[in-house]
């Protein structure tokens, strides 16, 4: 049972989803709004509940752990500053809140992003071999696209752009077509399996 | 006065969203294929799925994992939700690499950035330890949300890797940007990786970082391919039957432009 | 040299490389690609004071990126003397969007609620999308400042995408899909978009299927589009840099072959 019911109301709203779509009635179009959007943010705001929940707890386990403390204070720092100042001062301007968000928030996220300036460039030193005349191929087209988007001067004029913008245009885009068109059936097959109750997994199966 | 046709036609005008029309059979086409392989005595008959090599690396990450005596890592990305049938296709690889885990006693760790997920992941984990014998193995604790933010998430799955030094990463489900820093890191680690994304822009990141890249569609031939499952198998057939409709309906449209230049019937 | 020496020899160059150039602070003049052309070409085209949705759908770490694309679309949408209405669909891209707005708009005397609104973020992007092509005043009762939007000047002609001529997503990751999926696909509103470099061949199966109308992507992009309205900006002074650095991978592309080569020949 504890499982037929979630199968049961899985299989209700997916079919009820499905046939709203394909409706224009604005009665129909409200339902399918309401579904979507209310019942979608019910349930998330009550999910959150859980995942802060389940990080205080894992984070306050760790803090015993002399070398993940600084990382669990941190965290639990944040996770309990930010709501505390924007309740006191709200989100909007030049609040605390805001203040954070700018001068923390910000550059530490931008640095985390900048990380991956650094990663390719391990990566290319690494990976990027001309082990086969496939791999090859690849690798001139990788150099001629890199030096399209490195116009310094006008030193590489408008050839290399106009050969990197006929790769993306034809053999980039076409092998893109073909996987996503794989992508696309597989999601089709995934969501009717989940629909249907062939597929049981998102519940854990069968005791 | 109208007469019943015109009726009906203002009736359907009315309530169906005609130019969704296109949409609305291709769907019904994809619902009666997988019914019919999923069903139909026919469409059940066995059949082969060709060998992918990242699925079969599965065992042997996990095996390393318990020779080394070191955690193994599993994360969907940041990109995806539970809605994505991405996430859902990695959830089912989870089930049958948690079953292995809890036979091999190795930790398994599932950092994620949403809570919806964590929590259905919390139920799959459990019920594969179960499933395997072993429920009293289960920690869930290992199983986490850490941050809603990109590169919040990304920090920190990059910094369980680097503490931890995980013996294997698999990096299953929607990626976005935060890709190469968490494949790289695990490349960093020595970790074995097995990735596989929808996310196409993201698979030449894991291609290069990573040992195994399961390609788009693969991650969703995934779980028949590991659970054997013969319903879960012909929905994959429900697939093939589809790209060959696709796949004939392009030809038919590059076809009728050849010959009737002026021809549009396939834009639909 | 062990790979570990390599690995952090080569962080420290591309380090190097990016903070000398940024320090030198010379912009430079991109030669424009026809997609940036593409795009410069929609926008303009638009009839003048159309109602046009910015949506600022990228995260606080891509600002680099994001903030050159964003401020050069903005000012050619407010020089056109648009209409524009901001709305967030990722948390972080709230305060952005509307400092983004609020400066650009100072620059064009533009007033707020007449010229231009910034209704802030709606959680769960797709059902966000949705809603507006229902009700945008519906799915924001209130602005990012707390006023009504029934009472908004600007909103009062505007009910929903049949009264939006464009959408233009501001996005780092794959957001712009769902204006496509959702937005441009149920609604026919004509969606557009300048993106983070790194997304460009994603979108490029939807420019192709007219889906999506133009983009422009990335700083060079946005070097490119500075170029094309005659101004300077924060994207040519960043192109120096990030050109530098492509050369420098390609480099060290070049290093690893050849030392490929040399291990393979030794055996």
């Amino acid at each position: 049972m504890a499982r037929l019911f979630p199968q049961i109301i899985c299989g209700f709203f997916g079919v009820v989803l499905f046939v709203l779509y394909f409706l224009k009635a604005p009665s129909a179009k409200s339902l399918y709004l309401t579904i979507t959007s209310d019942y979608w943010q019910i349930i998330f705001a009550f999910a959150l509940l859980v995942g802060v929940a389940s990080f205080i707890r894992v984070n306050i386990k760790k803090l015993s752990k002399l070398s993940e403390s600084p990382y669990v204070i941190t965290g639990l720092l944040g996770l309990f500053a930010m709501p505390v100042m924007a309740l006191l001062w709200g989100i909007k301007g030049d609040s605390p809140f805001m203040w954070v968000f700018e001068n923390v928030q910000v550059p530490l996220q931008a640095t985390v992003f900048a990380l991956l300036a650094f990663f390719v460039a391990s990566a290319s030193l690494r990976g990027f071999k001309a082990r086969s005349l496939p791999a090859t191929i690849l690798l001139v087209s990788a150099l001629i696209a890199l030096l399209s988007r490195s116009d310094i001067f006008g030193w590489f004029g408008n050839s290399a752009l106009e050969f990197s913008e006929w790769v993306r245009s034809y053999p980039s885009m076409s092998a893109r077509r073909g996987i996503l068109i794989g992508i696309g059936l597989g999601s089709v097959t995934t969501s009717l399996r989940v629909i249907l109750g062939i597929e049981r997994t998102w519940l854990g199966k069968d005791r | 006065m109208l007469d019943h046709p015109a009726l009906l036609t203002i009736a359907i005008n009315e309530w169906l969203d005609i130019a969704q029309l296109p949409t609305f059979f291709a769907a019904v086409i994809a619902i009666l294929t997988v019914l019919y392989t999923t069903f139909h005595r026919k469409g059940r008959e066995s059949f082969k799925i060709r060998e992918i090599a990242g699925l079969k690396a599965v065992e042997e990450a996990i095996g390393r994992a318990t020779e080394m005596a070191r955690p193994i890592l599993f994360t969907p990305g940041w990109g995806g939700d539970i809605q994505r049938p991405t996430t859902i296709a990695a959830l089912n690889i989870l089930s049958s690499v948690a079953e292995k885990t809890a036979e091999y006693n190795s930790q398994l760790l599932f950092p994620t950035h949403d809570p919806v997920i964590m929590s259905v992941a919390q139920e799959v984990i459990a019920e594969s330890y179960s499933r395997a014998g072993y429920p009293e193995r289960f920690n869930i604790d290992d199983t986490t949300y850490v941050s809603p933010s990109q590169f919040g998430y990304a920090a920190a799955v990059e910094g369980m890797i680097t503490r931890l030094k995980p013996a294997s990463v698999f990096l299953l489900g929607t990626f976005e940007a935060e890709s190469l820093i968490l494949a790289e890191t695990g490349n960093i680690a020595g970790s074995i990786q097995i990735a596989g994304t929808d996310s196409t822009i993201q698979l030449a990141f894991f291609i290069v970082a990573c040992d195994y890249t399961l390609i788009g569609e693969e991650l969703f031939a995934a779980s028949g391919y590991l659970s054997k499952d013969k319903s879960i198998m012909a929905s994959i057939r429900a697939q093939d039957i589809m790209k060959v409709i696709i796949a004939t309906v392009i030809i038919l449209a590059i076809i009728s432009t050849f010959v009737v230049p002026l021809s549009d019937w396939w834009k639909f | 040299m062990n790979s570990r020496q390599s690995r952090h020899l080569a962080f420290a160059g591309l380090f190097i490389v990016v903070t000398v150039t940024m320090l030198l602070n010379i912009s430079i003049v991109a030669t424009v690609s026809n997609e940036t052309k593409q795009m410069f070409d929609y926008l303009d085209g638009l009839p003048e004071r159309s109602n046009i949705i910015v949506s600022f759908d990228h995260e606080a770490s891509s600002l680099p990126e994001m903030k050159p694309l964003g401020l050069v679309i903005l000012r050619h949408l407010f020089a056109k003397d648009h209409n524009l209405i901001g709305v967030a669909l990722l948390a972080e891209g709230t305060g952005v969007g509307y400092r983004l707005m609020q400066e650009t708009a100072k620059e064009y005397n533009k007033e707020y609620g007449r010229d231009y609104v910034f209704l802030g973020f709606k959680p769960q992007f797709i059902a966000a999308i949705l809603s507006m092509g229902e009700s945008i005043g519906g799915t924001f009762p209130e602005d990012y400042l707390g006023n009504t939007t029934s009472e908004i000047e600007l909103l009062s002609d505007i009910h929903n995408y049949d009264d939006v001529a464009a959408v233009v997503s501001l996005a780092d990751g794959s957001l712009t899909t769902h204006w496509i999926e959702y937005g441009n696909e149920k609604y026919g509103v004509q969606v557009s978009a300048a993106v983070a470099a790194s997304m460009l061949t994603t979108y490029d199966p939807y420019i192709s299927s007219g889906q999506l109308k133009a983009m422009v992507g990335g700083l060079r992009g946005a070097a490119e589009y500075e170029n094309l309205l005659g101004i300077g900006g924060s994207g040519a002074r960043s192109m120096l840099a990030q050109s530098s650095a492509h050369l420098y991978i390609i480099l060290l592309i070049i290093i690893g072959n050849v030392t490929y080569f040399r291990s393979r020949k030794k055996g």
